[in-house]
């Protein structure tokens, strides 16, 4: 027995040692801020931004400059962390007397978090905020009213100002939230995939018919082993991988207030060509054909010539397929009942909690963040910078790297149309557990629902949640 | 030892204050919940039975606690037999037996984390470990995609937390075949009882407290699953592997409906409850204390 009461000591020493770590990590902040803020004497912090822009300083030099402040930022993608955290040192540079305390969580655990946090009242000052959650968290109160920063502070000449409406109050018209980039979906394609199968490349106004027609040349069993090495397409329930297809056959999935889920039959068209897709062509697998990969890597690693997805994936690309394949963006191909392209797009932005104790610093921050301090360099991959002379600029081509078309984003941008954000959106949409809207799909996409089942089961099930909101 | 009357509530004091503070406070603040519809966010507002009329009207509830059934199915006869297995085996006299005591516990101690990348990678359709031995020893045409089929994600888990789990039952255990008197053995042999017999009329029915123990807090834990679904699966695809514990979870923080999860805990709290009775009731003819 000696061994094992050994190993039992071990255990529980083990154990302690884990909740000791725990706290001293919590902790650990704190101790390190008096080594960032010491320069603060050295340099007085008003001057650097003051030269930029005059009118953004009111608020700033209210804040007495020697109080030392720590404000927490949350950002939802790791894969930027370096470069937001320069854009952050620049920050705290100009403001010695501030340290960010800057921290990135992956969604879709970002919500998780930032839920529990609001509950406990100990939201980050500032934090990432996203189209699809936006208008739940102005209901609830969560979020500070910046309408009067951005009168005070914002050239509409210099901003993509449209979008500005998805972070609005529905009610009062104001802001909560301030969009640093605009985002939308785009079809992915493996330029040597083309060109070994002797296929075109995608063009604007390409249809369902000649998509079809590609991807089936594209798919490709190479040792003839009954197991497809390289499909034409790959998707599965996902919001960005469908609603792309929906809103370019000019469907919907939701009523015209967006209140009730009634999906028309232009979308349930596009359902079920991307059923057809699987179970009729067989270009495309079902989706837990997939499992164990994660879903930003089928198309890097060859397995799918085609994806649809967020532009924001060109940054992820550029650094998973290297110099292995070249390819490029196009649009989402049109469906039969399209009139005109329906790109589906929505802004991503940053918003100061409600509860936040430095507004006036915090929008300061935000006003950094998503202006010219932004530069090219900085900015995210697919994502077009909110601020105009820096997404006009020949730099955001970035004609040196992939994909060569990178003014298509900008144009493609016109033709954004709707979206199925509301509130409970990720609930009813399946966003955080897979389950709903994204579940439901992926049992059809399997193979193990027929489509009039899932549909009907959605409906009820979107409908139950949207009844909360909108009774 | 002469002590007041007081002394020795003063020593059980501290535990009655934690178990008031951090477990019957948040019980009855549970309860109290389960009948409004509350966001935790703004106050809750009254709502009498709904959460509980809904509860029982929604499909996706009956499809979890169905889950959570076949869990426990799979998960409490699968670490009872296999721990007590094990720990026969590991109470042999042998040498660097306790390396092997060490190694079967394991997994126990080992983070849900590792311990789910491990798993996702065996058992992932294409590439994955155990689709490969399949495919290419077992000669099987199709295997299943594992944790993406509805099938097979909630067996999948199970098997998981099985194995996760059975080093710390297979501890107890051992510390139950210790104790039985090597004499009996050595009685029963010269008796002419075989390993079997001996097995069946004088290991197992010494162990029964012990196995009662077991029972008891495995059907606990199946219950209370909750970070294998968490790590590996996120109760997927579509709910087929969502167990209770895992949809209160869900519906209290990211669906912010802590009402709701109050209700569907008090249903949990309630079938654990009946659980434990029940098996308490029964204790007395299946459990012996002596031969």
């Amino acid at each position: 027995m000696k061994p094992l009461k050994i190993f039992l000591v071990l255990l529980i020493l083990a154990f302690l040692l884990a909740a000791c770590g725990g706290s001293q990590a919590v902790e650990e902040p704190a101790v390190e801020e008096p080594a960032v803020e010491e320069p603060a004497a050295e340099e007085p912090a008003t001057e650097e931004p003051a030269a930029e822009e005059p009118a953004t300083e009111e608020p700033a030099a209210a804040e007495p400059m020697d109080e030392e402040i720590t404000m927490r930022y949350f950002m939802w993608d790791p894969s930027f962390e370096e470069t937001e955290q320069i854009m952050v040192d620049k920050f705290m540079a100009e403001h010695p007397n501030v340290t960010i305390d800057f921290q990135t969580i992956g969604t879709p655990d970002y919500w998780t978090k930032l839920e529990a946090l609001s509950a406990a009242n100990d939201l980050p000052c500032v934090f990432n905020m996203s189209a699809g959650f936006v208008d739940q968290w102005i209901s609830d109160g969560l979020l500070y009213d910046i309408q009067p920063y951005v009168d005070a502070d914002i050239n509409p000449d210099d901003y993509y100002t449209g979008v500005f409406d998805v972070v609005r109050d529905k009610n009062s018209g104001d802001m909560y939230a301030f969009p640093f980039a605009f985002v939308e979906t785009v079809l992915f394609y493996n330029k040597d995939a083309f060109d070994a199968a002797g296929v075109p490349y995608p063009t604007e106004g390409w249809t369902w018919a000649e998509f079809l027609d590609a991807a089936q040349k594209l798919t490709k069993d190479d040792n003839s082993d009954g197991v497809i090495d390289q499909y034409g397409f790959w998707f599965y329930g996902r919001y960005a991988h469908i609603e792309s297809w929906v809103y370019q056959n000019n469907g919907r999935f939701l009523n015209e207030n967006k209140t009730r889920f009634a999906a028309d039959d232009n979308a349930i068209e596009a359902l079920s060509f991307l059923d057809s897709l699987i179970h009729e062509y067989g270009v495309a697998p079902e989706p837990k054909e997939m499992e164990g990969i994660r879903q930003q890597d089928v198309f890097p690693l060859g397995l799918a010539a085609m994806w649809v997805d967020g532009a924001w994936n060109i940054n992820g690309n550029r650094e998973n397929i290297g110099d292995q394949f070249n390819w490029g963006i196009a649009p989402i191909p049109r469906g039969p009942q399209a009139t005109g392209d329906a790109a589906y797009g929505w802004p991503d932005s940053m918003a100061i909690a409600a509860t936040c104790e430095h507004p006036d610093l915090a929008w300061e921050f935000i006003n950094f963040m998503t202006g010219p301090e932004r530069t090219i360099d900085l900015t995210f991959g697919g994502k077009i910078p909110i601020y105009k002379p820096v997404a006009l600029s020949e730099e955001f081509l970035e004609k040196d790297q992939q994909p060569d078309n990178k003014e298509f984003l900008l144009e493609w941008a016109n033709y954004t149309g709707p979206t199925t954000f509301t509130p409970g959106w990720g609930e009813w949409r399946g966003y955080t557990d897979g389950a709903g809207l994204e579940g439901r799909l992926g049992e059809v996409f399997n193979g193990e629902s027929d489509l009039d089942t899932a549909v009907n089961s959605i409906t009820e099930h979107a409908n139950g949640v949207l009844e909360r909101y909108y009774p | 030892m002469k002590h007041g009357k007081l002394t020795p509530y003063l020593f059980v004091l501290p535990t009655i204050f934690g178990l008031l503070v951090f477990r019957l406070g948040p019980t009855a603040v549970a309860a109290y919940a389960s009948f409004t519809r509350w966001n935790v966010r703004t106050p809750p507002e009254f709502l009498a039975l709904g959460n509980y009329v809904e509860l029982v009207n929604t499909e996706t509830f009956w499809l979890v606690f169905r889950n959570t059934l076949l869990f426990t199915v799979i998960f409490v006869p699968g670490v009872m037999i296999i721990s007590l297995l094990m720990a026969m085996m590991v109470n042999q006299k042998l040498r660097g037996i306790a390396f092997f005591r060490g190694l079967y516990f394991m997994p126990y101690i080992t983070a849900m984390v590792a311990v789910a990348m491990v798993w996702r990678w065996i058992f992932a359709t294409r590439f994955g470990v155990l689709n490969y031995a399949l495919t290419n020893f077992l000669q099987v045409a199709d295997p299943p995609a594992w944790l993406a089929d509805k099938t097979w994600a909630l067996p999948s888990l199970a098997i998981v937390a099985v194995w996760k789990q059975v080093g710390f039952q297979m501890l107890i255990f051992l510390a139950g075949l210790q104790s039985v008197p090597g004499s009996l053995y050595e009685a029963a042999s010269i008796d002419g009882a075989s390993k079997r017999q001996q097995f069946f009329k004088i290991t197992l029915p010494l162990l029964s407290p012990i196995t009662f123990f077991i029972f008891v807090i495995t059907v606990i834990d199946a219950f209370k699953t909750f970070e294998v679904t968490f790590t590996m699966t996120g109760g997927g695809p579509n709910n087929a592997s969502t167990t209770l514990a895992y949809y209160i979870y869900q519906n209290a923080f990211t669906f912010g409906r802590m009402g709701y999860a109050s209700a569907l805990a008090m249903f949990l709290m309630l079938i654990v409850g009946v659980t434990t009775f029940i098996s308490f009731r029964m204790k007395d003819r299946l459990v012996e204390y002596a031969l």
